[in-house]
């Protein structure tokens, strides 16, 4: 059988990334998921005040700096050994709810759903109805997202200053109050986001959308009637299953979560030991049990990465981050592989909502597994739960008003110690470990959730998941291979990436 | 039409995310009202990888014209010279840059990093950035600091870490619409770099005075202790402020002087570099002699409701 390889680039915020697929026939028989930017973050920060890291991590990634900033404080307040008042926690979260609820939707109608405009499907009954919705910059819902997403990040500039890239997240709190004309202001933006999620994208109010909890109350309710049926979710829903993407992309089944967002009646425990809203775990998928979490089980490998190597894993604590640049050795990427308890394993919304135990979610997850589908839709489900927690989290703070938004540490200098701190960013679990020597920093490892997914693969050969989530695919026409631009697309590969897919080398498809 | 491309180099896409949110005018109005066609944006256009490669080999090969050139990230050359940090299909983004850029009839940086370098051009400078024009402050980057676009201008330095939404979707208005783009000595549009960050922050009721927080969270000045560059850096955040509703200052976070060239500046980010008293960098132009006198009147004259911080930033 003849056996040749693609190339298949993909666009980026957070590096570059590219696949290299080995087809034999129309079968993917090897997958390698190269990180071709090198930018160097970990040793930037080498010998920087320790505060300095609120300044320039948040600079790692543009779409998730809030996530950035939070895993930064709280591992400088976790070294410290920091309290924290609820208020602030309730503003650290309302802004890091805002920053996800903009990537979801971004990532969801400005990247996602594009794929269905594509002329391959012109012949589905669909086909006008989501170039309708989705064609970019022209679709209605397109226009839509392009717009909300815009204006939900006006509530992280009400206590931040500005979105992207800012500092209010400090060792103690935040450095705003919410006032009352914040509160009010963040009230109008997520009304008006609200409504149009409640028009638009799921047909529905908000409260009954989320009571679905079953596999039959979901799909009963998409076949009732236009406005269920047409709605973005509904065309998503209805598009991606005719096309079979319920049954594709599924890759490891290990799932890990680091829950989300401080629990801000938990005022006895510091982080990282606070309850989290959201539940962390570790999903066995060997085991189909979810376990509890264990950041001490995680390591990274790089024997198939760009960095000096060492034998096995080590745990970011002990990590090291040398560049070794060696394009023309087995080694192929700027990504480490990360493990816990050495099994490969997936991060994002799907992973969150089944360690949470969302029942929905649970229930679909049971009938069908982790398909690509699956995955989006626990992305648009995300939205509508936080939707309900931002407006539950704003009306705290005005039912505690006056409350400290900040304790400021007795001590100016963060002493010498480590932290880390670990948060849920929109794409998943991101991670920051540091270490702090005479009053500066000695060591700074990241592992964002790209790293996870778009792992290599490890000293035992294991491949990553979205690898993995490829391997054993039939391509159709692997001169225009639509489906892994789905599967791609569909773990938000850098949230803002356009997946530049459908590229062989051989033909050019030009739509829309 | 204007024909624009844009690319991003070693970046972390901030940029991007800043223009999407930009509303005066917004990525939107470029399209519809300004006669703006996106050749290609990495993270809006839908066509395959593929249509990039067409559209470079036409661009280069005077078959495609390129009005504006969009760069965005720092120009990586490490290791070795040899860009492959920063690898497009298996050449240099620095290569290809360097190609493109004189094609195009306007190229703008869009960021401190295609500026000046930026945040990864900080020591030890592990993948040895620089900007398109600049490296840090120092005139020569990828170009030479005497060389043109095809319109005879440098590149246009819209800094900011991120660039202000509306500074870069002004600008690319301005060039549509045929209207001068004056720079200043670092190239920046004046339009946007003849403001001072401290003009406009809703803190000055308390500098004025001299009345100085020394922890954050607080409502008074952050230029004596906690950081603030805002009266040495020139940008519109205070202005036009971020997605039309604040500034880092105005919610109590210094200004890091992100549209400057030096950024990020080697020292403690959040702590006021001092001799005894007095900072180490005052205001822009101001002697210090003359400056403290005014302090300590301005302390003198101090009242009340400010000195015991009443009133709200
Ligand atoms: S200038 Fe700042 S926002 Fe822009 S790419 Fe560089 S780090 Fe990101
Ligand atoms: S906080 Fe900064 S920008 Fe605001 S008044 Fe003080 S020095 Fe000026």
């Amino acid at each position: 059988m003849s056996r040749k390889i693609i190339q298949i680039d993909m666009n980026r915020v957070e590096g570059d990334v590219d696949f290299q697929l080995e087809l034999e026939g129309s079968r993917i028989v090897d997958a390698r998921c190269v990180g071709s930017l090198y930018r160097g973050f970990e040793q930037i920060l080498l010998g920087r005040k320790p505060m300095d890291a609120l300044v320039m991590t948040p600079r790692i990634c543009g779409i998730c700096g809030t996530a950035q900033l939070n895993a930064a404080v709280l591992a400088l307040e976790h070294l410290a050994r920091l309290p924290v008042p609820p208020a602030a926690m309730r503003i650290r979260n309302l802004c890091l709810m805002a920053e996800t609820v903009q990537s979801d939707l971004r990532q969801s109608f400005l990247f996602f759903t594009a794929d269905f405009c594509h002329p391959k499907y012109r012949s589905l009954p669909l086909y006008d109805k989501a170039r309708a919705a989705f064609l970019p910059f022209q679709g209605e819902i397109y226009r839509g997202a392009l717009e909300h997403s815009r204006h939900i990040v006006e509530i992280i500039a009400l206590f931040g200053g500005q979105w992207p890239h800012s500092s209010y997240m400090v060792p103690g709190g935040v450095t705003t109050p919410a006032s009352s004309r914040h509160l009010i202001d963040g009230l109008s933006l997520l009304n008006k986001l609200t409504r149009w999620f409640e028009k638009s994208v799921i047909g529905t109010p908000l409260d009954d959308w989320l009571a679905l909890q079953s596999a039959d109350e979901f799909f009963d309710w998409l076949e009732a009637g236009e406005a269920h049926a047409d709605s973005a979710i509904g065309l998503l829903t209805r598009m991606s299953r005719e096309i079979g993407l319920h049954r594709l992309g599924c890759g490891t089944p290990h799932m890990i979560s680091y829950g989300a967002y401080d629990d801000p009646e938990d005022v006895e425990n510091f982080s990282p030991y606070r309850k989290r809203l959201f539940k962390a775990g570790f999903l066995n998928g060997d085991a189909g049990s979810i376990e509890p979490f264990d950041q001490n089980e995680i390591t990274e490998h790089v024997r198939y990465s760009w960095f000096l190597p060492y034998p096995g894993g080590r745990h970011p604590f002990q990590g090291q981050t040398v560049p070794d640049y060696q394009p023309h050795s087995d080694r192929y990427t700027w990504c480490k592989a990360p493990r816990y308890r050495d099994k490969v394993v997936q991060t994002g919304p799907l992973a969150d909502a089944l360690i949470d135990g969302e029942p929905l979610i649970h229930a679909l997850y049971r009938a069908e597994g982790g398909n690509a589908w699956l995955r989006q839709f626990a992305r648009l489900h995300r939205t509508a739960r936080l939707l309900k927690a931002m407006s539950q989290l704003l009306h705290e703070l005005a039912a505690h008003p006056g409350e400290p938004h900040i304790l400021p540490p007795a001590d100016k200098e963060i002493p010498d110690g480590e932290g880390f701190g670990l948060v849920t960013a929109a794409r998943g679990a991101l991670g920051h470990w540091l270490q702090v020597r005479d009053g500066v920093i000695s060591r700074y490892q990241v592992i964002t959730p790209t790293a996870w997914n778009a792992s290599p693969k490890d000293s035992e050969g294991r491949h990553g998941h979205w690898e993995s989530s490829l391997i054993g695919l039939t391509v159709e026409d692997p001169d225009d291979p639509v489906e892994i631009g789905h599967i791609i697309r569909s773990h938000d590969p850098c949230l803002v990436c356009t997946v530049h897919l459908l590229d062989t080398g051989k033909r050019l498809t030009v739509w829309p | 039409m204007t024909a624009l491309l844009w690319l991003q180099t070693g970046s972390c896409g901030g940029d991007t995310m800043s223009m999407l949110c930009a509303d005066s005018p917004s990525l939107e109005d470029l399209v519809d009202e300004y006669g703006i066609e996106v050749l290609w944006q990495p993270s809006l256009s839908m066509e395959p990888m593929k249509k990039l490669d067409v559209l470079i080999e036409a661009i280069l090969a005077d078959r495609q014209a390129l009005d504006v050139l969009c760069i965005e990230g720092s120009i990586i050359t490490g290791p070795d010279g040899s860009g492959m940090y920063d690898p497009y299909r298996g050449r240099s983004k620095m290569s290809l840059v360097r190609e493109l850029v004189e094609k195009a009839e306007y190229v703008v940086a869009m960021g401190t990093c295609a500026a000046y370098g930026g945040v990864h051009a900080a020591p030890p400078n592990p993948t040895d950035c620089l900007g398109l024009q600049f490296d840090k402050k120092n005139p020569g980057g990828l170009l030479p600091i005497e060389w043109r676009s095809r319109k005879g201008l440098p590149v246009i330095n819209i800094s900011g870490c991120p660039a202000h939404p509306n500074a870069m979707t002004k600008t690319l208005a301005m060039l549509a619409s045929g209207l001068p783009v004056e720079l200043d000595h670092l190239n920046r549009p004046k339009a946007f770099f003849n403001t001072m960050v401290h003009q406009g922050c809703t803190r000055i009721e308390y500098h004025e005075y001299d009345v100085e927080d020394a922890e954050f969270g607080n409502k008074a000045c952050l230029f004596f202790n906690l950081g603030c560059q805002g009266p040495m850096t020139v940008a519109i955040c205070n202005t036009e402020l971020w997605n039309g509703r604040s500034s880092k200052t105005r919610a109590g976070v210094p200004c890091f002087g992100c549209t400057s060239p030096d950024f990020p500046l080697d020292h403690d980010l959040f702590r006021t570099e001092k001799i005894g008293e007095v900072p180490v960098h005052l205001p822009l132009d101001v002697a210090r002699s003359n400056y403290m006198a005014y302090k300590s009147l301005a302390h003198e004259a101090a009242p009340l409701r400010v000195l015991n911080k009443k009133m709200d930033p």
